[in-house]
């Protein structure tokens, strides 16, 4: 499903990945980890094309990731999502909706069954500067399920959310994950990724350190930030 | 297919971008102040005025008023476009809707075909109902209906297109202020060459410069050439206020600034597209 062929991406004098490869096979839950600034987003830019790499290549189910056509099944989340200020949570749906070209029925359908599947039924006529940083992130989810993609990239998917909101989050990730979408998460909570991910890689300062079955990066008695220390700490 | 759905990406930004700028407060109050400024010029129409001891007739007066409030509403609109293109990027891109919409499938040139379309639009039919207004206010005051005039108004449309592209390329390469205060500069800088080509054409400053030798070719200078080649705005305005007058057209000099607009239009909007392609969108 998503093909890294050593990519590397500098910005001046700065390596933010450095020569990175791996894949990530249809239907898998993977992780991407790292520190702050260790080129988790940068890859995840690359993947939607919002940035390009200095050299290598990227692919999402076999389309170069420079062609609009790989991003007709993949749904996004940005960390820290924005909607705009002057639209309900509804429109942003609905526009969402149009922009992957659904019949107006059809978009309506999936917004009605998207409201109630990230709990916002009731707010979501409501402009979006009302909402709080927990809301916008529901209805940024729900705008990236739109379609019903085969892929979802999510980068923090979690953030701004309280712990039942993450609870939530991590539930429809495994309604998800059950119904064969192939999941890139990209997230700092270790407890949450080792619960529902299969495979995770770890990078810091844009090198790929480890990339493998959670179950066989780590060992009995360990957690997943055990792991995570060790290895970033070298 | 392939055609249609490109058409269609296109058209949903334009939308958008219709919607979005209609849904802030600064645009309609400026869409109402830009209205009654019209309406309030209408008082101007019933007045007296003297030339040379003797009175105007009232259609004088009232066909040179509304050329001047063609010019004026003209002028006004593409400093509005300009107002309204400076930060059309930076609002997407800040309000989370440049990444929304790039994470679709929708490539990076129809996003930016259907920005510039949608403002161009607005823009244009923000001057064409100020333009309309004036029409009717005219028409009525000399009960004789002007359709040239709309038709003028359309022509004006062609530098809102080149003040647009040209402050939506500008901004991706400089603050926003900078590329909006250099698209009015550049409009400035025409205006006022216009003005002084005008005037030294004229039978008074003629009379006043010596005599050259008719067998001599004019000289060209390096500023007679970036006079002519600088994008041609006051040019467009006025061969669109000749089709009021519906004065004769002669020959290539009187298209040629809708031409020079147009091509500035072209680069300018393969500039737009090239830098927007190699855009990080953050």
């Amino acid at each position: 499903m998503i093909v890294l062929k050593n990519v590397t991406k500098r910005y001046d004098s700065l390596t933010a990945v450095d020569d990175v490869s791996f894949t990530v096979k249809a239907g898998e839950c993977f992780a991407l980890l790292g520190p702050n600034g260790a080129g988790k987003t940068t890859i995840v830019k690359m993947l939607l094309d919002f940035t390009r790499p200095t050299t290598g290549s990227l692919s999402l189910g076999g389309i170069p990731s420079t062609h609009a056509e790989c991003r007709t099944s993949i749904g996004y989340l940005a960390e820290n999502h924005h909607i705009p200020s002057c639209l309900s949570g509804w429109n942003y749906l609905m526009r969402c909706a149009e922009l992957l070209d659904l019949g107006r029925s059809d978009a309506m359908d999936q917004c009605r069954r998207i409201v109630e599947l990230i709990g916002m039924q009731g707010r979501e006529q409501t402009k979006v500067g009302a909402y709080s940083k927990g809301m916008i992130q529901r209805f940024g989810l729900g705008a990236a399920i739109m379609g019903d993609p085969k892929l979802l990239i999510l980068d923090e998917p979690t953030s701004g959310l309280d712990p039942i909101g993450i609870r939530e989050i991590r539930q429809l990730l495994e309604s998800f994950k059950g119904k064969g979408m192939t999941i890139f998460l990209n997230s700092h909570l270790l407890s949450e990724v080792e619960k529902i991910c299969d495979t995770a890689a770890i990078i810091n300062r844009g090198k790929l350190l480890v990339k493998d079955a959670i179950a066989d990066i780590v060992k009995d008695g360990e957690t997943l930030e055990d792991v995570f220390v060790r290895v970033v700490r070298g | 297919m392939k055609t249609s759905k490109t058409v269609s990406h296109i058209a949903k930004i334009v939308k958008y971008t219709i919607v979005d700028e209609v849904r802030h407060k600064s645009f309609v109050v400026m869409f109402v102040i830009s209205a009654i400024c019209v309406f309030i010029i209408r008082g101007c129409y019933g007045g007296n005025y003297m030339v040379n001891g003797q009175y105007l007739d009232s259609g004088t007066v009232i066909r040179a008023l509304s050329k001047v409030t063609f010019y004026m509403i003209g002028v006004g609109v593409m400093v509005i476009a300009a107002l309204l293109s400076m930060q059309l990027f930076r609002r997407d891109r800040n309000e989370g809707m440049l990444s929304s919409v790039l994470s679709k499938p929708i490539a990076r040139w129809q996003y930016v075909a259907g920005k510039a379309i949608g403002l161009w639009l607005l823009s244009g039919l923000f001057m064409f109902i100020l333009h309309g207004i004036v029409c009717l206010i005219t028409s009525i005051s000399l009960k004789l209906f002007m359709p040239e005039y709309l038709v003028a108004s359309l022509l004006c449309s062609v530098n809102l297109l080149f003040v647009v592209i040209a402050v939506l390329l500008l901004s991706l390469l400089m603050p926003d202020i900078v590329a909006f205060l250099s698209v009015l500069g550049i409009g400035i800088v025409g205006f006022v060459a216009d003005g002084i080509a005008a005037a030294s054409h004229s039978q008074i400053a003629q009379a006043m410069m010596p005599q050259s030798d008719p067998l001599l070719q004019p000289e060209l200078t390096w500023w007679k050439v970036v006079y002519h080649v600088w994008p041609k705005l006051s040019g467009v305005q006025q061969m669109a206020s000749s089709l009021i007058e519906s004065e004769s057209f002669h020959g290539f000099s009187t298209i040629y600034p809708l031409i020079n607009v147009l091509l500035y239009c072209l680069i300018l909007g393969a500039l737009l597209f090239k830098r927007f392609r190699n855009e990080d969108i953050v």
